[in-house]
């Protein structure tokens, strides 16, 4: 059942506050809450994987 | 049937004007097709066969402009079918080192990531395609076959906007620096390409340093590997060597008859290029001349009007090509050229081995 | 590859893969011009396939001679025009530099011009 799912991740994600655009490190659990504005919409970071495209 | 009057071996000539011109009435061109049958002139003993001797003898080449990057140059005695060959090998078949794979490790202005790879694709990078060899899919990037860049630039909070051109995207001499924590890259350059003899004098970059490739606002970065591998025009646009490669036959203004007083008057202003002028032949006498027949666009404004016809002829000169060619800056143009004369060649001796 | 000269060796049909009307077109100017022909054409079948089917018939020689001969003739003329168009780039830029110096040193252009223009 328990098929390969990983548990909670090691690395705290950060999220960018949607209204002043702060950086909020965000642990599962947390209150989704901008901590400078109290915003409460957060967006997550563009991934850091390299993607490959054709110059065409 | 006896013409005593013309001596053998020649056109008369009305014939030898539909050879050689195309006349340009105000409806429609005649006599544009090149008579290429070699028997064709046969019954005034005249041979319209290509006779090597001969070609060498009559073709002649003429640079009338030459710069960095443009030349403008005239081809006298040759025919339409090869001068397209010409034409058609500069645009399509020369190659030319452009970027194909765009690897991006951070993006986050507003251009999306596919219109960002596509706008560096289009950059002209100024490398000598004939010192690099060609790369299939399969091959792994080295030294020999692949350039590398990279940009990286970044909007710090000052509350200005960033420009970010091409003089911003710097050339890696020793490779691929990504994917940046494993061990194997993405390219495996056997020595640093600035050892190579042509490339230490002269870092490889864009031939134009101000082309903008993104504007950043405050907190937006850009950062990217490109890899830059040498192909033709005819796979994408982007690998074509020349803004553009054309010709055009010279054009032939030709007076019936005098022109004399107001109608020279009216003839000169009609012309948009001015390419009549006005001699003075003594007192009261007006005569108009052609000055300027090159610069004839045969717009056909001066056999506009009425009985105009009859007195200003416009033709074209058939074997004689007035060829253009801008470069985009990989090659000069004049090297373009011999270029796309060895491709032809080329072309030639791989159906050569064919037949044989 | 040749069709159709087994028969007849003086008319054939040459199909030529990866190749357009660059080649095709100045094959056929070629072609026609041969006195040797009788008749000469090519077509591309599909613009989708990179093919060029030259069809030629001859008064008696092997079309495939006559394909050669003109392949020959063809890279000959290629070979002149570049030697003509190098010799033309020299005087070229002999000439520039001939007006270059002579207007630094104080000459007037129409003097020195006029003269290189009659060349």
């Amino acid at each position: 059942m328990d098929g390969g799912s990983i548990p909670a991740p090691p690395e705290p994600v950060t999220y960018l506050c949607g209204d002043c655009g702060a950086d909020n490190t965000l642990k599962p659990g947390d209150v989704i809450q901008c901590r400078e504005c109290g915003y409460r919409i957060l967006y997550k970071k563009r991934t850091r994987r390299i993607v490959q495209f054709e110059a065409r | 049937m006896e013409m005593d009057d013309l001596p053998k071996g020649e056109l008369p000539p009305h014939l030898e004007l539909q050879r050689t011109r195309v006349v340009c009435a105000a409806d429609a061109p005649s006599y544009t097709e090149s008579v290429q049958y070699s028997g064709a002139y046969m019954a005034y003993d005249v041979d319209n066969s290509l006779r090597m001797e001969d070609f060498r003898k009559n073709f002649r080449v003429e640079i009338k402009s030459l710069n960095e990057d443009d030349i403008e140059f005239d081809l006298i005695g040759i025919d339409a079918a090869l001068a397209n060959a010409f034409r058609r090998i500069l645009i399509a078949e020369v190659p030319t080192v452009a970027i194909e794979k765009v690897y991006i490790a951070n993006n986050t202005s507003v251009i999306q990531d596919e219109v960002l790879a596509h706008r560096l694709g289009l950059v002209p990078i100024k490398a000598d395609p004939r010192l690099f060899d060609y790369k299939t899919d399969e091959e792994i990037a080295n030294e020999k076959n692949t350039i590398v860049f990279k940009l990286d630039v970044e909007c710090t909070h000052m509350g200005e906007r960033v420009k970010n051109a091409s003089d911003q995207l710097k050339w890696l001499p020793a490779g691929s620096e990504m994917p940046p924590d494993s061990k194997t890259k993405f390219t495996s350059f056997g020595c640093s390409q600035d050892s190579l003899p042509a490339f230490t004098s002269e870092a490889i970059a864009s031939r134009y340093p101000d082309i903008v490739l993104a504007k950043l606002r405050p907190g937006q970065a850009i950062e990217i590997e490109a890899h830059a591998v040498k192909g033709i025009g005819k796979t994408h646009a982007k690998w074509s060597p020349v803004a553009t490669a054309k010709y055009r036959m010279l054009p032939e203004v030709v007076l019936l008859e005098d022109i004399e007083g107001d109608l020279a008057d009216e003839l000169v202003r009609t012309c948009p290029v001015n390419v009549f002028d006005i001699e003075d032949m003594g007192p009261g006498e007006r005569r108009a001349t052609v000055a300027r027949p090159r610069d004839c666009t045969l717009c056909r404004e001066c056999v506009r009007g009425d009985g105009w016809d009859k007195r200003v002829q416009l033709r074209r000169v058939k074997e004689h090509f007035i060829f253009s060619i801008e470069s985009t800056g990989a090659l000069p143009p004049e090297v373009l050229f011999t270029e796309s004369i060895k491709i032809l060649t080329e072309k030639c001796q791989r159906i050569l081995t064919e037949l044989l | 590859m040749e069709i159709g000269s087994e028969v007849d060796p003086s008319s054939a049909t040459f199909s030529l893969t990866d190749e357009d009307h660059t080649l095709g077109n100045s094959l056929r100017y070629i072609l026609n011009k041969d006195p040797r022909v009788s008749f000469c054409g090519y077509s591309v079948p599909h613009p989708s396939e990179a093919r060029v089917n030259i069809r030629v018939q001859t008064t008696g020689a092997p079309a495939r001679d006559v394909l050669k001969d003109a392949l020959h003739d063809l890279m000959a003329i290629g070979e002149h025009v570049r030697a003509t168009f190098e010799r033309a780039l020299e005087q070229h830029k002999v000439t520039r530099s001939m007006n270059e110096m002579s207007m630094r040193s104080g000459l007037t252009s129409q003097h020195t011009s006029g003269s290189v223009r009659d060349q």
